[in-house]
Order: C-alpha cells, then structure tokens, then sequence
C-alpha cells in the first residue's frame, strides 16, 4: 500500500484524506484501511464472533464507504460515519453465521481445538449465546466497552447516544451474562 | 431473567473501575468473575489482519479505474463531425432499433444473487484458486488465507441456482470441496463439487 503515514504527527487528518480521495487520489483511501481496520479490528471480531466473516465485514464496509464516501456529511467525523457502516456489515454477518450454522461444521473440530488451549469452549459459547440474546445497540455498547476497553465519553464520540443510556446497554449486557454464566454452573 | 441474577447498583460501578466502590463477598466474587471470563474471550479473540487492506485496495483500484472511465464518458466536450457521418450514423440506428423492434421480449433472468463463502483447509497450500460453471470453468478465483491458521476463504455473489465448483491447490491437480453437500462425477472421469443456492442463502444438504 502507497501511504504509510497512518498515525503521528506527519499523518494526514482524516477529513484531508477523504477531501483528497474524493479529488481523485483513491490510493489515499488505505491510510484509512490501515487506521480504521487497527483501531475497529478486536471490536468487528467481537460483534461478529467468528475472525473469517469478521474479515468479511470489514472488507465490505470499506468498499461501501469508499463507494458513498461524498455522500459523508462532514468529512472530520467520517471515522463515526464509517463505523456506523461497519457496525451494520458486523450485524449482518453475525446474523447470516446463526442461520448457516450447519454449513461452517467442517473446520469446528479445529477451531475447538486450537481454542482449548487459551480458554474454556463452553464459556466462549456461553458469552456467544448471551451476546445473541441482547439486542444489536446492547452488543455494541458491551463490545466497545469490555473489548474495547473504551471510556463511556469516547463511546458517545463515536456512536452519537449519551453516556446514561450506554450505561443502561452495558448493565443490561452484564446481568445478562452473568445470568449466562450462573447457567454453565449449575 | 430474576433479580438474583442482576448485578447490584454498586457492582455496575465496581465493574466500571469506581475504586470508591468496596464491594465484598458473594456479588464481588461474581463481578471478578465476569471480569476474568471478559478478559479470557478478549484474548482469544482472532483480529482481521493486514490482508484485509490488500483485498480492499485491489477492488479499490479497480472502482477508481472504473469511475475515471465514467467521468471521460461523462464529462462535456466539444466535438466535431461531418453531417454526412452523422446522417449515416442516424439512419444506422434507426434500422438497429426497427430490426429489435420485431423481435418477441426478451424474458428477463432472475437477477437475484446470494453472497456465498467458499472455504477450503489447505496448510501447506501457497495459493488456493477456485473455478465453477459461475465462472465458465476459466480463469481461477483466488482465496485468500483465513485468520484461522490453514485455512483459505473466498465471499463470492453467486445467482441462485445450483452450481459446480473445483478448487486447485498450488495450480496443481483439481480437488473437491470436502465441505460440499455433494459430488458428482462430470462424465469425464474428475468428480465436482455441487452447492445449491436459495434466495435466502446456501440450501442445506
């Protein structure tokens, strides 16, 4: 990829590199690819809960940014703008792994395998059922929170919702795995 | 879900680093243990990697491509031609749409296409490439490698039908799909791969 200047003082603010893409200097576009897909990598992996299709998601909300990128209203928040779109292929694709469930068997046995090794399968699958059960604005909060690690303020940055109502998506997310998690126990 | 199950007011902050907060016994046991199970799924969490930004800047390039070819087609210019080109150039046309004009209508296809992931388990594989009655059997579509170690993944649009497919390892010797929901012999001694897709995404087996 052409540019590399993706963090530190010499990068390129977000708002000249969209202004510059749009002027024809579509190479430019991967300063974002690099910088958004860093920055938004663990959360897409999370909200999805499988690295493949996470990879999928993330491929597909860069080509439809890039594709509607004049219409981002205001080029210095398109990091917000472009998160919202990703965000939407993460729900997507974590819909379309629960209906084609069945299809993905093959390669499981592996993946158990491999995971075994870092933690419990039954307690992944118990935080996966719980995620399943909250609804999307629910996960979201969660994943930016607990997987991200992110402040409440800086939530509110990129989603556009006040801190009190993510404060109530987050304490819903939190009874509802540990009520998950009393289940793997009994 | 019961009130026993719910975190307490004091627990949600506990949770959200208040180091005010003294929490103790069995509600603080079950706070560090949510933390620790948190923790735990975080790191193992596989992260798309580098090869997402590959994928994307090649389709990027292409779109740009495309869209500088649109705005050429697009943009005013001045032209020059002599009337007697344009009056054949009309007369042309007209014959064209007149010869189109008798024939029945064309009955449309159904448009409809699902997006279909192909995936193949190949560690020691370089290169994995995949070919179908999609593509007319030409050239292959390359995989790219899975975040899961060994493994090779393609998303493809595919129209909905039943459809053929072989991938080929390395550019060597064509190999079914072991995921397929069937085989079928292709009369010439190979045996393809066959993936059925519905409007509402790959038909089970």
């Amino acid at each position: 990829m052409e540019p590399r200047l993706i963090d530190g003082p010499d990068a390129l603010p977000d708002g000249e590199v969209v202004r510059r893409v749009l002027a024809g200097e579509a190479a430019l576009f991967g300063i974002l690819v690099e910088r958004y897909r860093e920055e938004f990598g663990r959360y897409a992996a999370a909200l999805v809960g499988d690295p493949d299709r996470a990879a999928d998601a993330m491929q597909e909300a860069f080509i439809r940014a890039y594709r509607s990128l004049a219409s981002c209203r205001d080029f210095a928040r398109v990091k917000a703008w472009f998160f919202r779109i990703l965000t939407n292929q993460c729900h997507d694709q974590r819909a379309r792994r629960r209906r084609e469930a069945p299809l993905e068997g093959f390669d499981a046995p592996a993946r158990e395998r491999a995971d075994a090794a870092v933690m419990d399968g039954e307690v992944r699958d118990a935080i996966g059922a719980a995620l399943d059960r909250l609804t999307p604005e629910q996960r979201e909060a969660f994943v930016l929170r607990h997987v991200d690690g992110r402040s409440y303020e800086e939530m509110a940055a990129i989603l556009g919702t006040g801190v009190d109502a993510l404060k109530m998506r987050v304490y819903r997310a939190r009874d509802a795995l540990r009520q998950q998690l009393e289940h793997l126990h009994e | 879900m019961s009130e026993l199950s719910k975190f307490s007011p004091e627990a949600q902050q506990y949770l959200d680093g208040d180091s005010a907060v003294r929490l103790e016994g069995a509600e603080r046991a079950s706070a560090d243990r949510l933390e620790q199970v948190i923790a735990a799924y975080t790191a193992q969490l596989r992260v798309p990697g580098a090869e997402v930004d590959g994928a994307v800047m090649r389709r990027i390039r292409e779109l740009a491509a495309s869209r500088s070819w649109w705005s050429w087609l697009l943009a005013p210019r001045a032209i020059r031609v002599r009337p007697a080109v344009l009056a054949v150039a009309a007369a042309v046309v007209l014959v064209v749409l007149w010869r189109v004009g008798e024939r029945e209508p064309p009955v449309r296809a159904a448009a409809q296409t699902v997006l279909v992931r192909f995936q193949l388990a190949a560690p020691a594989a370089h290169d994995v490439t995949l070919a179908g009655s999609f593509n007319g059997w030409s050239e292959g579509i390359p995989l790219r490698k899975s975040v899961v170690p060994g493994l090779w993944v393609v998303t493809l649009p595919l129209p909905v039908g039943e459809h053929q497919y072989l991938f080929q390892v390395d550019g060597n010797q064509w190999t079914p799909d072991p995921g397929a929901h069937a085989q079928v012999d292709d009369g010439f001694g190979r045996t393809n791969s066959v993936l059925v897709v519905g409007p509402r995404g790959v038909a089970g087996p």
